[in-house]
């Protein structure tokens, strides 16, 4: 893949998923849930 | 060529797979920034809903069987939620690490809270209260938070730790 579609890729991906987590239900809290099990299972 | 070929394809990948995290991470940031309050991981803005609590002061017995509070700053105007104890019939808000940069920077709230004037809102089980943060440095009163926090956190935090500096206790005091 060139540099420039490789670029116009990652722009679709931020807009792809900024989206998601602003305005489909129940990504954000999914998401917020999955790193906090994260945290809580590897933190010290 | 054919090896830089996959060296290429393979930034890429490992550039996506790190842009998701990333732009998902930051976009709960900042839609959590204007929130009614914080969630666990990020702050929130301003508490709006809830009862103002007026009149005389309450028995803050009740607070012991709460794990955290939501505490609101008015500058900056963040929410984030936070640990309560009860000693003595008053009620306090302890900030850790705060002995190393890494603590300072991520417990940043308690340093405005310290060097500012301490304005601040709590909400406890749906009730909104106005407090003024006030830090204590030392006294006989950190031994009492220092046993709270260890008997309902299990928090190994001692009297001489925080009048050490390592941890800051803040009194929610009436506002004068």
């Amino acid at each position: 893949m060139s540099w420039k579609n490789y670029l116009m890729l990652c722009l679709s991906v931020i807009a792809v998923v900024a989206l998601s987590v602003m305005y489909v239900p129940g990504v954000g809290d999914t998401i917020e849930g999955g790193l906090l099990l994260f945290l809580s299972t590897n933190a010290q | 060529m054919r090896s830089s070929k996959i060296a290429k394809i393979t930034v890429q990948i490992l550039g996506i797979v790190l842009l998701v995290p990333l732009v998902a991470m930051a976009t709960l940031r900042l839609s959590h920034a204007n929130a009614d309050g914080p969630s666990i991981l990020f702050p929130g803005g301003a508490l709006v809903s809830g009862e103002l609590h007026q009149g005389p002061e309450p028995d803050w017995a009740f607070t012991r069987q709460i794990p955290t509070i939501e505490l609101q700053l008015y500058d900056p105007l963040s929410s984030r939620l936070i640990w309560i104890i009860e000693s003595e019939g008053r009620i306090f808000v302890a900030s850790g690490y705060m002995s190393t940069f890494l603590g300072r920077l991520w417990k940043h709230w308690a340093v405005q809270a310290d060097s500012g004037d301490g304005m601040a809102v709590v909400r406890i089980d749906g009730v909104r209260y106005e407090r003024q943060l006030v830090r204590i440095h030392e006294g006989p009163i950190l031994d009492g938070v220092a046993a709270v926090m260890g008997e309902k956190y299990r928090a190994p935090v001692t009297r001489e730790a925080i009048e050490a500096g390592n941890t800051w206790i803040f009194e929610l005091a009436p506002r004068g």
